[in-house]
């Protein structure tokens, strides 16, 4: 792991039984970086989100977040380290009200400073008493992210954030995303390329299992380049 | 204000519940009622909250009951230590074997508790009984001594201490509903892995919930036993292992009015229906199908938001938002 890198994967190999889904992958991450996987359904984007979350076991290798090796340990363990994964299917609490999923939030990370959220989703302020249940698909993204940053996690994983939601919301969530990675560094599995061209640091092409391409640096990020991946 | 309001209104009505039953039917009912009320609390919470269904409650009932009765049997007169006891030993007891129990799926956990029910009925009948007096059990009625403030050994009295437990039970599990403990019960039913996300252990809540849960329900075995002055292998019964269950559910599964509408229901119809039909069981059987399909969300899921819409267009209470509003 180099210096002032965050969270570094080396050797990353994951199985599902019999069939192997990550070769070998790797990636590097910096405080406040904005990093996406691109690739098409099933190159094993997810899977890498969810193995360095600890919800899958690698068979081998190694990620290393802020000095400590994550494998092995539980995923609410991760959580708990300020590394939390925001899943794709934007399912919430729908029992619960917004305020009570804020709760939660607040509760394991003992940070109760919900400004910080709506500051960034204002509209959540007025949805606090209403059930996470009728929330429309964008309102429901805000709050699994804005739950997400209480406690200041030093790592978001985000995967498919802006999948089935109307651009008017993905505009905002793109600002969004520029603001929270002044605080956080944000891993975002995504397949909108002209987000991903807006907000990336860094591109990592994934297919078939393995990472196949890597853009490091502004210029080479563009969104033809990153379309053959796709 | 609206849910300084609510608070009040909630613990009015639960409260009302309670006293009614004392002043409509006869001691013995009522007391019966309270402490069935109680028994429920606990698998209704588990059902409700957690999303786990236990056949096993009355093995639960019995490590109270039996907690207490051998206290006051074999070693001292103080029904308040007794029941104390019967606590206790349904936290040591349900603490053991909880962290074998919670990590179950819902359906095995179900099963799981039958044969812990099974199993503890047979220890208290053959294995242990040259403790337990195998089916004759253990008669203390007259061991107990009388106590300062409520006479525990006096049936009016034994009411009111009941009915005063039942509340401080009822409050505590609303607290618990509108605590972020009870937020995070509910999630571990909802999505486990989401919970995960936060950083929340799904086991430790799971736990700490089976053991509040069964705890309730060995205090109630406790009052029976202290309320009767006896207590048998009877308690827990495999026949009886559906009861908390059908009462949660007839009541209105995860309401907190749900199992003291439940036990009325249910106690009720065994107590009224049994004076004129011989084969009761049966026809309760019928009924209980016929309540279930009529409204499967319970009696109180089903009656309750009407209700509180009636009050609310009468002003009594404020207005309940559908989509914000707990509907508890």
């Amino acid at each position: 792991m180099n210096d002032g890198e965050i969270l570094a994967v080396q050797g990353l190999n994951v199985s599902y039984g019999e069939s192997k889904v990550l070769f070998n992958a790797g990636l590097r991450v910096k405080p406040g970086q904005v990093v996406t996987c691109v690739g098409r359904n099933g190159a094993g984007k997810t899977t890498l989100l969810k193995t360095i979350a600890g919800f899958i076991k690698p068979t081998s290798g190694s990620i290393i977040f802020n000095g400590t090796n994550l494998v092995g340990l539980m995923s609410y363990d991760i959580a708990r380290m300020g590394l939390k994964y925001i899943p794709q299917d934007k399912k919430v609490f729908s029992d619960l009200t917004v305020r009570e999923n804020f709760e939660l939030g607040s509760y394991a990370t003992k940070d109760y400073n919900w400004d910080q959220v709506t500051d960034h989703f204002p509209k959540l302020k007025s949805l606090m008493d209403r059930k996470a249940g009728y929330l429309s698909g964008g309102e429901r993204q805000m709050l699994i992210i804005g739950r997400a940053i209480l406690g200041a996690p030093r790592v978001l994983l985000i995967d498919e954030p802006t999948e089935g939601l109307a651009p008017s919301i993905v505009a905002h969530l793109r600002s969004a995303f520029k603001e929270l990675s002044k605080k956080s560094a944000l891993v975002i599995v995504e397949q909108n390329l002209p987000l991903v061209c807006a907000i990336s640091d860094k591109i990592y092409a994934l297919k078939e299992g393995h990472i196949v391409a890597e853009f490091a640096d502004r210029d080479s990020i563009q969104a033809r380049v990153c379309e053959q991946y796709l | 204000m609206k849910n300084a309001l609510r608070w009040w209104w909630d613990i009015f009505l639960a409260f009302s519940l309670l006293a009614l039953l004392r002043v409509v039917s006869p001691l013995p009912f009522a007391i019966e009622i309270i402490i069935f009320s109680i028994y429920t609390m606990g698998c209704n919470f588990l059902l409700g909250r957690v999303g786990f269904i236990s056949f096993g409650q009355p093995a639960y009932l019995a490590v109270g009951a039996y907690g207490t009765a051998f206290y006051l049997y074999y070693f001292g007169q103080n029904p308040y230590i007794g029941i104390l006891l019967g606590i206790l030993s349904g936290v040591a007891v349900t603490a053991l074997i909880g962290p074998f129990f919670v990590r179950l799926r819902s359906d095995y956990f179900a099963l799981v508790n039958l044969a812990l029910a099974v199993i503890v009925y047979y220890l208290m009948e053959k294995v242990l009984a040259n403790i337990t007096h195998g089916d004759n059990g253990l008669w203390f009625l007259t061991n107990m001594s009388s106590t300062p403030v409520l006479d525990l050994t006096r049936p009016k009295e034994f009411f009111i201490f009941a009915f005063l437990v039942a509340m401080a039970i009822w409050a505590f599990y609303k607290y618990l509903d509108d605590s972020v403990f009870g937020a995070c019960c509910l999630a571990t039913k909802i999505n486990e892995d989401k919970l995960k996300f936060l950083g929340y252990s799904n086991f430790d809540i799971r736990y700490l919930a089976f053991i509040i849960a069964n705890t309730t329900t060995a205090l109630a075995g406790s009052l029976y036993a202290v309320y009767l002055g006896f207590v048998s292998p009877e308690i827990t019964s495999p026949a009886r292992c559906a009861d908390p269950v059908v009462v949660t559910i007839l009541g209105g599964v995860g309401t907190l009015y749900g199992p003291i509408v439940g036990a009325i229901a249910y106690t009720g119809m065994k107590d009224l229906i049994s004076g004129f039909i011989a084969n009761w069981e049966l026809f309760i059987g019928l009924l209980l199908v016929f309540i279930m399909l009529a409204g499967e969300k319970g009696i109180w899921s089903t009656l309750g938001p009407f209700l509180q819409k009636a009050l609310s267009r009468r002003g009594i209470l404020p207005r309940v938002q559908d989509e914000g509003g707990k509907g508890r």
